[in-house]
């Protein structure tokens, strides 16, 4: 207390009552952020000479620009569309009775639904009972080729180029002499169904072409497998493959024509897989016989902005 | 700054002319027949001052002659000594002069005061209490010494209202009333009324001039 002054006493005592003693701190000035600056990013109209390089180096998507942070919007639209061929093309199905309009002998693997075909490869490896017993009964045996069309992971491709390719296939084996079995096709089928294929057909070399996995805007490729020696439980090891065939790839006609020269080399060596030598037919391979740097394929543009 | 903060005073000077001439005595509103010694101060506030006279008649034979504010107030003033106000004090006996100046000085050191309205003290309040008056303010204010009264002062917006919170927070009645502009451009009133009614209105005008400092306008 103050006992000179009652007025400093009345004044301290008002100012405990309105909480003045042991004031909140000032409340802070709202903190001016600015707008930022309006900023407009062009599209550059074309791609930077580093750009260009780096991109016919692969078909990654490189060198594809940036508008601000993000993708320019036909970029995004490219890569949407793209995504929805992929996804379209796994998501497609062999219809039933396709094989039977084309000429071929049906037949199924132990799957018995697309989404169990998506999820237990092993199923799709081998025959049902009943297709083993159609093949059994309808195939040619003791042949040099089987030839097997099958939908692996893309029914797309396998309908489209499949029956140009098998045709092909089948020409440029028969040219060169070789028996050529009776042509299938399976459904729900992975690659190593084609040796219980072969091996109920006794072949000395079975071929299946499939439909490959579906990659950014490819939906529509064909790989072919080849195994001399069909029978259930080779490997991976035993086997040649060739991927890529389709209208941007290797085309089918070319593609037909290398298959034929790779059955040719395997049954003049009697083996297939690691063990075959390219070395002998290797002018007639072309670039599949060599190793090293191939050019990327031309991407194509499914979306025109 | 803490609201409610005091505001201390500075004195700035404080002069005696023991034997002033008589010609300065009759312009400065002694009379030569009574008075012969002057004490001068000048003091950057001027209620606080006006209050330290009042008091200093309580302490010694003196008379409070001549007591004016500047204009403009202590900020535009006319020199580092001139404050905002001038007090003279008359006697006929110096050393009334010396016990007069002396109870100014005490005054003003450690009771007489604005205090700080707002955050940074840009609103300064004068809410005193005056428990028993001298011969100088009483007559003024028109009543008896020795009366309780509560002296008010304030920027002119915030006295206003605060005035009229003071008038009715208690059993006082306005003695005098003080509206802007005047020489600093404060305003200022004088209530009277017992002692506690005169603490309560003061408390509340004080607490009034705050509220106005922190809401100005009206939602």
């Amino acid at each position: 207390m103050n006992e000179l002054s009652r007025t400093r006493d009345l004044v301290a005592q008002l100012r405990r009552q309105l909480g003045e003693n042991d004031p909140l701190p000032p409340r802070p000035r709202p903190q001016e952020i600015p707008f930022p600056p309006v900023r407009v990013f062009p599209t550059p109209a074309r791609r930077s000479a580093f750009a260009e390089q780096a991109a016919a180096h692969t078909t990654a998507l490189v060198g594809i620009g940036h508008v601000g942070t993000r993708y320019a919007t036909d970029v995004v639209l490219q890569f949407q569309a793209e995504l929805a061929v992929a996804h379209g093309a796994v998501a497609a199905e062999l219809p039933g009775d396709w094989a039977q309009s084309k000429g071929y002998v049906p037949l199924v693997s132990r799957v018995s639904s697309h989404r169990e075909f998506l999820l237990r490869p092993d199923l799709g490896r081998r025959l049902s009972p009943q297709s083993l017993q159609l093949w059994t009964e309808q195939s040619r045996k003791d042949i040099d080729v089987q030839p097997i069309l099958a939908d692996g992971l893309s029914a797309v491709a396998c309908m489209g180029a499949g029956p140009e390719l098998l045709e092909a296939f089948s020409a440029e084996c028969q040219k060169r002499g070789f028996t050529v079995g009776t042509p299938a096709c399976a459904k729900f089928a992975r690659v190593w169904l084609q040796d219980e294929i072969g091996q109920v057909a006794r072949a000395r070399v079975a071929v299946i072409l499939l439909g490959e996995r579906p990659g950014l805007g490819t939906g529509d490729g064909l790989s072919a497998y080849l195994v001399h020696g069909p029978r259930v439980g080779n490997t991976d090891g035993n086997r040649n493959m060739m991927s890529n065939i389709h209208a941007r790839g290797i085309v089918p006609a070319d593609a037909a024509k290398r298959l034929a020269v790779l059955v040719q080399l395997m049954l003049e060596q009697h083996t297939s897989g690691v063990g075959l030598d390219l070395a002998p037919r290797a002018a007639e391979l072309g670039e599949a016989a060599r190793g090293g740097y191939r050019a990327p394929q031309a991407r194509s543009r499914l979306v025109e902005v | 700054m803490p609201i409610l903060e005091p505001l201390l005073p500075k004195i700035l000077s404080v002069k005696r002319i023991p034997g002033a001439d008589p010609a300065l005595l009759r312009a400065y509103g002694a009379d030569p027949d009574r008075h012969t010694s002057l004490g001068l101060v000048t003091v950057d506030q001027d209620d606080p001052t006006y209050v330290a006279l009042d008091e200093c008649t309580k302490h010694a034979r003196v008379d409070v002659v001549y007591a004016r504010s500047f204009y403009a107030g202590s900020r535009h003033s006319s020199g580092p000594l001139s404050g905002e106000i001038l007090g003279v004090i008359a006697s006929d006996d110096p050393d009334e002069i010396e016990s007069g100046l002396a109870a100014i000085v005490n005054t003003l050191e450690h009771d007489a005061c604005f205090y700080a309205a707002n955050d940074d003290g840009s609103i300064a309040v004068f809410p005193h209490v005056i428990a028993s008056l001298g011969t100088y303010l009483s007559a003024i204010a028109g009543v008896s010494p020795g009366e309780s009264m509560a002296y008010l002062v304030a920027p002119p917006i915030e006295a206003t209202v605060a005035l009229d919170f003071a008038l009715k927070a208690a059993d006082v009645r306005l003695l005098k009333a003080f509206p802007p502009p005047t020489e600093t451009n404060f305003a200022a009133a004088y209530l009277g009324g017992s002692l506690e009614a005169c603490e309560a209105a003061a408390m509340a005008f004080a607490e009034a001039v705050v509220a106005v400092g922190r809401e100005p306008r009206d939602r």
